[in-house]
């Protein structure tokens, strides 16, 4: 009996008449509607099958028919299988039970619609205010349509977060809102007994950015990738092929194959840099800047490739719906395959230099441990994972791009700390060098790069996509809309949920590995390469070169070069 | 004579100590490709720094006073010390306890104006680098003690020129492993900076310090680190002189140089260490200390 019978014939024979239909649109996908009561017994059911809960949709639908629509969805990673769970309750009384205490990693979903749609979870362990400001006023939900894009309710003083009560005994030492070691203003109240650690409140969210609320009302469907290219300034092609990939799911479109090649091009090439980028922060965490400043010197590299391929370092603008916009030619080909090669021994010195210093082992080795049950537990993806024995990765198990075509490994380790994820990021690094050059040696030369896309997509259509990002897999989620964008935009980054499972790996640990213990789910920072330059008087532009910039910033304060 | 060269001691580690710290960023530098800032950047932060407006965020008289009393203790120790293998006016009357006693005093100065701060990050630096001062120091008065086990006489001279009296033998050997080891702690580098530890408590002692009073601060952190790196040559390298005290001043100078040159390279290649594991270290290396001396006393 395959995957979806045997999950159909389970969901009716525990729920009966609560479940009302399946659908099927792939062999991976499984949509399936269920009455809002069961909700947490059809989650617990799939979770008790050995499905991976990933993340929750909500969506307005009341001017529609007066409900608010609510999706969990779940992967069943060896069976290649995604399954959404569809409920709706009426938006006069939107109460769902809360699912948090059968999967923890549920909790900030849940949260997120409590703030954002007005729902409410019965049994939730901690409703607390998620994504909105301390000062928004209760009772507006922005996600709701009735509810302007552009609001901006007047600011409130004397509102602040209460952090959860410190547990007796301790200290609290507040890491945030900003803190050398976060990159981003969050803000971790962090427990210490002496130094050791006995518990953390997290509050983030401090510059949500309203991305869902804007391309669900502003913008069209081929304006969303680059907007989607920056939720994030590593991983933005992550986003723009996830969501590009979740609307052509919904709408039943295929692409070509020489743009799949080149959407998989693209994705390792982000996952390269993004791994080299980590290996030198993880190395400055620790107080070891030497690693940092070399592994950043490699990924040198990286940048140039990829700005050979795109015009850019970051924040590439290749990817639209049907396709993308560059062509990789038989030039550039041949002068990747030459760096690929220099980099490969480049990064080959310094693994060798990592991975066999007895004092990084002092400072990764058993810290941050979590049990493999734990993190299967808490759903955590990514390295983070894969250090905990968990073989989790959407290019295998979900595959998409031409990943199919690939044969690589997905490096695992056991040893479920710090050192792991340090083990396994290094090795993915020359597995994505390996998949770098097979997707160039066959990258298929005839076939469009931008597929004819219909003039309207079909709407109402639901489409969920994956992609394995650097740091684990990202989840986009959409429902076509009526207007030529999309209904409802769902992303979520890999950091949603593994963040949530922070806490739990920091309980017992120093406080002197905090930051490195955050620091393996990898936190992100963008860069940026030219800068333009505009005389104001001649208006004449001089756009300064890399040589350039480098000699101005070395150059002593007014003084000569 | 002796009068002069109290002020040529207090000159020297004024005039270098910045220069020897601009030395180890450009070594540091070099080992992570990088070109690094210019060798005289020290002199400019310093400058900077003591060029800018005093404030007293803390609103007590401690924190007020922690950066100068740490800065005169530093500059009495450097007053005192026998530069130039020669003993001064200063250093002739005083013994090898009044150094140990000195520079407590410039690390109480620094625990004195983290508490002062009131500050969570300062408090977490305090009390690491009080664990720090309470298990290294120990090894530098026991490098002095062996001196003067050996040579019967706890004067300052007798103290720190017993290699160059007496010659080597197992207990200076052992004293000049424990020694070596832990000078990346006295001077707060790599693997040891924990008090410090800007990624975890943003500099610790010091987050609250700005302008003069942190100058004043890195200053006396500068010289420091010279003394500790002076103290090494003058007690352990005794071939390095000459029999002239200009010709001493500068081979000793040299050997500073090279001591300098050798923290920042292990500095560089070093992770930080969290202070539980530190401190296991730094139980040995008393032991050893201990053993040392020990040694001396049964006259090996």
């Amino acid at each position: 009996m395959d995957a979806i019978a045997r999950i159909e014939s389970e969901l009716r024979r525990r729920l009966g008449a609560d479940v009302k239909g399946f659908e099927s649109p792939t062999p991976a996908r499984l949509f399936v509607d269920i009455d809002r009561r069961a909700v947490r017994g059809a989650a617990k059911a799939l979770v008790d099958l050995g499905a991976r809960y990933m993340v929750g949709i909500g969506y307005d639908e009341i001017a529609r028919n007066g409900t608010l629509g609510l999706v969990h969805t779940f992967a069943f990673d060896a069976d290649h299988l995604a399954v959404a769970l569809r409920a709706s309750a009426p938006a006069a009384e939107p109460v769902f039970e809360s699912i948090t205490p059968d999967i923890p990693s549920a909790g900030w979903t849940e949260r997120e619609y409590q703030d954002l749609l007005g729902m409410t979870f019965t049994g939730h362990p901690k409703p607390k205010r998620l994504v909105l400001a301390d000062d928004w006023p209760a009772g507006i939900h922005p996600l709701r349509k009735d509810v302007p894009y552009n609001l901006v309710p007047p600011a409130a003083e004397d509102v602040a977060y209460q952090l959860d009560q410190a547990p007796p005994g301790t200290t609290t030492i507040p890491v945030g809102p900003f803190h050398v070691s976060l990159h981003e203003p969050e803000h971790f109240a962090v427990y210490v007994d002496g130094e050791t650690i006995k518990g953390c409140d997290y509050r983030g969210f401090m510059t949500h950015r309203g991305i869902e609320k804007l391309c669900q009302t502003q913008v069209s469907y081929n304006e969303v990738p680059f907007v989607a290219e920056r939720i994030c300034g590593i991983c933005g092609s992550v986003h723009a092929v996830c969501y590009a990939q979740a609307v052509e799911a919904a709408a039943g479109l295929r692409i070509s194959r020489r743009a799949e090649y080149i959407r998989t091009i693209l994705l390792e090439i982000e996952r390269l840099h993004s791994h080299l980028l980590w290996l030198g922060i993880a190395g400055h965490l620790i107080g070891f800047d030497t690693v940092f400043m070399q592994a950043w010197r490699v990924r040198e590299k990286v940048m140039w490739l990829a700005e050979r391929i795109t015009g850019n370092r970051k924040t590439y603008g290749m990817v639209l719906i049907g396709g993308v916009r560059r062509d990789i030619t038989p030039e550039i080909r041949a002068e990747l395959e030459g760096l690929l090669t220099a980099l490969e021994k480049e990064v080959l010195v310094l693994k060798n230099a990592v991975i066999g210093d007895t004092a990084i082992h002092r400072r990764t080795k058993g810290v941050g441990y979590l049990s493999k049950e734990e993190t299967a537990r808490w759903s955590l993806i990514g390295p983070v994972a894969r250090a905990r024995g968990l073989s989790l990765d959407a290019r295998k198990d979900h595959p998409y791009a031409a990943y199919d075509d690939m044969v690589f490994d997905v490096p695992v380790v056991d040893s479920g700390d710090v050192w792991g994820t340090l083990v396994v990021r290094v090795l993915e690094i020359f597995e994505s060098i390996a998949i770098l050059r097979q997707a160039l040696a066959r990258m298929p030369a005839d076939g469009p790069l931008l597929t004819e896309v219909p003039e309207a997509l079909p709407a109402l259509r639901h489409g969920l996509s994956m992609v394995e990002a650097p740091r684990g897999e990202s989840v986009h989620y959409v429902i076509t809309g009526e207007e030529n964008r999309p209904e409802r935009w769902r992303v979520r980054a890999p950091t949603y949920a593994n963040l949530q499972a922070v806490p739990q790996m920091l309980l017992n640990n120093q406080f002197a590995d905090f930051p490195i213990i955050l620091g393996q789910i990898d936190p992100c920072f963008s860069c940026t390469d030219r800068v333009a330059v505009i005389d104001a008087r001649s208006g004449r532009r001089h756009v300064i070169g890399r040589a350039e910039l480098e000699g101005l910033s070395r150059r002593p304060a007014g003084g000569r070069s | 004579m002796s009068i002069a060269a109290v002020f040529v001691n207090v000159l020297l580690f004024l005039l270098l100590a910045p220069l020897f710290e601009g030395v180890m960023r450009r070594v540091t530098a070099r080992v992570q490709s990088r070109q690094g800032p210019p060798i005289v950047q020290p002199y400019y932060d310093l400058l900077k720094l003591l060029g800018k407006d005093r404030i007293n965020s803390a609103r007590n008289w401690a924190f007020k006073l922690a950066p100068p009393a740490a800065f005169a203790s530093i500059l009495a120790v450097v007053a005192l010390a026998p530069f130039g293998s020669k003993l001064n006016a200063l250093g002739a009357r005083v013994d090898a306890i009044t150094i140990v006693y000195l520079l407590t005093l410039g690390g109480v100065s620094v625990l004195l104006g983290a508490l002062a701060s009131r500050n969570t990050f300062a408090a977490i630096g305090a009390s690491r680098e009080m664990v720090t001062m309470v298990m290294v120091e120990p090894v530098l008065a026991m490098t002095l003690i062996l001196g003067a086990v050996r040579t019967g006489s706890l004067g300052l001279g007798q103290a720190v020129f017993s290699t160059a009296s007496l010659g080597y033998s197992l207990a200076t050997a052992v004293m000049l492993a424990a020694y070596l080891l832990a000078l990346q702690a006295f001077v707060a580098k790599q693997p040891f900076d924990i008090a410090e530890a800007e990624i975890e408590v943003l500099e610790g002692p010091f987050i609250e310090y700005s302008g003069p009073d942190y100058g004043l601060f890195r200053y006396y952190m500068m010289m420091k680190q010279m003394f500790y790196a002076w103290l090494f040559v003058a007690v352990f390298l005794p071939f390095l002189r000459t029999g002239s005290y200009a010709g001493d001043i500068l081979t000793q100078l040299a050997g500073t140089f090279v001591v300098f040159v050798l923290i920042a390279l292990v500095g560089s290649t070093n992770p930080r260490l969290r202070i539980d594991q530190a401190v296991k270290i730094y139980a040995v290396l008393i032991l050893v200390a201990l053993g040392a001396v020990g040694l001396a006393v049964a006259g090996v």
